[in-house]
């Protein structure tokens, strides 16, 4: 069905343009920018929101304003209504994305080992930070029974344990990439679902490699289920 | 399963819209200022009409009024019927949507971790309007031009420039010349009506941001990973996929990039720069505002010209990188 032509064109414009505004600045508010963005772009996001603010407010001004009389057409009165409609859908309906299938669907991280500025002790890396230092020092002997805490979510690998992983972004989630550490998990130990949350303390030790020989896998001494942090994206 | 996929997909179109959304919004924004400093006058005339030079100042332009494709078009028109050489014309239509700061910032962030990109996309858009404008330019700019660009075109044209049978004005029984002086300062539009067309503008091109963000959300989260490797590591293929996904999403210039960054991981880099250089000169959404400028025959050379080098350079860059 066509929509009819606008009355009131700049009143219209100015609750769309406030809808957008609002989504960009309670994205900043809610934790939707840390699940979604790197850190590095939240600030552009809240600017373009107070920007889109003050647009919808001059609006605003024209809608009561001797340009009152201004009338739509049908165009711009299929715009006007739908990206209002998408923009409230935005703002009701949060992203709650699974890590893991997101994970499933992409190829690992590949950044070079030069990223790695500094080695920090074993307590203190990260999951990351333990990838990476895997991926630039490849004998796995040299880090056995070094003490490791990390934290991460439950990725499933086929044919084999699940992982524990994290997701790693350039820019937003759409370029999001997983890095994983095997884990031996202990027996008789019920699975983990995919996409949990857990701190794991224990050790680093050998392990069979799939494609034989060894590799390191995390030995946990203890597993803990946490809620998500507050930003996963961080590594 | 197809719950969780879902909600994955949706998060992905957020991600996607609310990263982008600030660059459409800081390229409309110039994009009304570029019509509040509308460009007219004699300076236009004075731009070369070499084959080479032409299209190069025009492609330089794009720094000084930096707007994505469809901010471009009015421009570019605007120019065109001020009397601008149709060379440099054509070169700021085709380049200037990648070759500004905006673009080039938007691109950056989406792939810091490829400086390449930063150089060849700019590169690769200024061999494009190049090599378009010379093709373009073999034909005469009424089989070209839409007729009233054409009309406004020859009244700020030297007399001599126009041939005897092109001219309209000065023949018995034709209108004579509007008021429309060459020299006329250009009008600027009131600040209400600016903001009201940003406004509106910002919307529109929302809504296909939108549109494209549900695309490249979609592709990612249900098309199987092996089918996008499979089409995405062949080295033509993936140019031609990576080219009919430019021209049906349709998103502006100063975005495209993150849309890009979608299928980065799966594609050559050959189809990936294909992508960013061939949505800026043709897709759905500026067949129509192109068609304020051109007669279908120069849409079709444009569609048919760009395609070809924008195929051409992945192709290059597909044996440079691969």
């Amino acid at each position: 069905m066509t929509p009819p032509p606008l009355q009131r064109a700049p009143l219209w414009r100015a609750a769309s343009l406030g809808l957008w505004a609002l989504v960009l600045l309670v994205s900043g508010v809610d934790g939707r920018l840390d699940l979604l963005l790197r850190a590095v772009f939240h600030p552009l996001v809240t600017l373009a929101g107070l920007l889109l603010l003050l647009v919808a407010l001059l609006q605003l001004r024209l809608a009561f304003g001797p340009g009152r009389q201004e009338r739509g057409d049908r165009r711009q009165a299929r715009t006007l209504l739908l990206t209002a409609a998408i923009a409230l859908l935005v703002l009701l309906l949060p992203p709650a994305p699974s890590f893991a299938d997101l994970a499933g669907q992409r190829p690992r991280d590949e950044t070079a080992e030069s990223e790695l500025s500094f080695v920090l002790p074993p307590a203190q890396r990260s999951l990351t930070d333990w990838v990476r230092l895997l991926r630039s020092q490849p004998d796995p002997k040299l880090f056995a029974g070094d003490p490791v805490r990390i934290s991460g979510f439950v990725l499933p690998k086929e044919g084999e344990p699940p992982q524990l992983a994290r997701l790693l972004v350039r820019c937003c989630l759409a370029d999001a990439s997983p890095v994983g550490l095997p884990v031996h998990w202990p027996a008789g130990q019920a699975p983990f679902p995919a996409d949990q949350w857990l701190a794991i303390d224990g050790v680093m030790g050998l392990g069979p490699a799939p494609g034989g020989g060894e590799r390191l896998e995390v030995v946990p001494s203890r597993i803990r289920p946490i809620p998500r942090p507050a930003r996963p994206l961080e590594p | 399963m197809i719950l969780t996929r879902l909600a994955t997909a949706w998060a992905l179109f957020q991600g996607l819209l609310i990263e982008a959304l600030p660059f459409l919004l800081i390229g409309v924004l110039i994009s009304a200022g570029a019509r509040w400093f509308a460009p007219g006058g004699r300076w236009l005339r004075r731009l070369p009409t070499h084959p080479l030079l032409g299209p190069l100042t025009g492609a330089a332009l794009g720094f000084a009024l930096p707007a994505c494709e469809c901010g471009n078009v009015p421009v570019a028109r605007r120019m065109l019927s001020g009397g601008a050489p149709l060379g440099a014309g054509l070169g700021f239509l085709f380049a200037a949507p990648v070759l500004n700061p905006i673009v080039i910032a938007s691109t950056w962030a989406a792939f810091p971790d490829q400086p390449w990109l930063l150089l060849a996309r700019p590169i690769g858009a200024v061999v494009v309007a190049v090599g378009l404008s010379l093709l373009l330019g073999l034909v005469s700019e009424p089989l070209l031009l839409q007729p009233d660009l054409l009309a406004e075109r020859r009244l700020h044209q030297p007399l001599a420039a126009v041939g005897l049978l092109e001219r309209s004005s000065g023949l018995v029984g034709s209108p004579a010349p509007s008021a429309l002086s060459a020299e006329a300062a250009p009008v600027r539009p009131p600040l209400a009506e600016l903001m009201k067309h940003a406004s509106q503008e910002f919307l529109y091109l929302a809504l296909l941001l939108v549109m494209g963000s549900v695309i490249a959300a979609l592709v990612q989260s249900f098309v199987p990973r092996s089918w996008l490797l499979a089409v995405g590591g062949a080295p033509t293929l993936s140019i031609l996929a990576l080219m009919l996904l430019a021209l049906v999403v349709s998103v502006c210039s100063s975005v495209d990039a993150f849309l890009a960054l979608s299928f980065a991981a799966q594609v050559t880099p050959g189809a990936l720069l294909a992508f960013l250089l061939l949505g800026p000169v043709i897709d759905l959404k500026l067949v129509s505002l192109l068609g304020l400028l051109f007669r279908p025959r120069g849409l079709v050379l444009t569609t048919a010209g760009a395609a070809l080098m924008v195929l051409l350079i992945g192709q290059w860059v597909n044996l440079w990188r691969l």
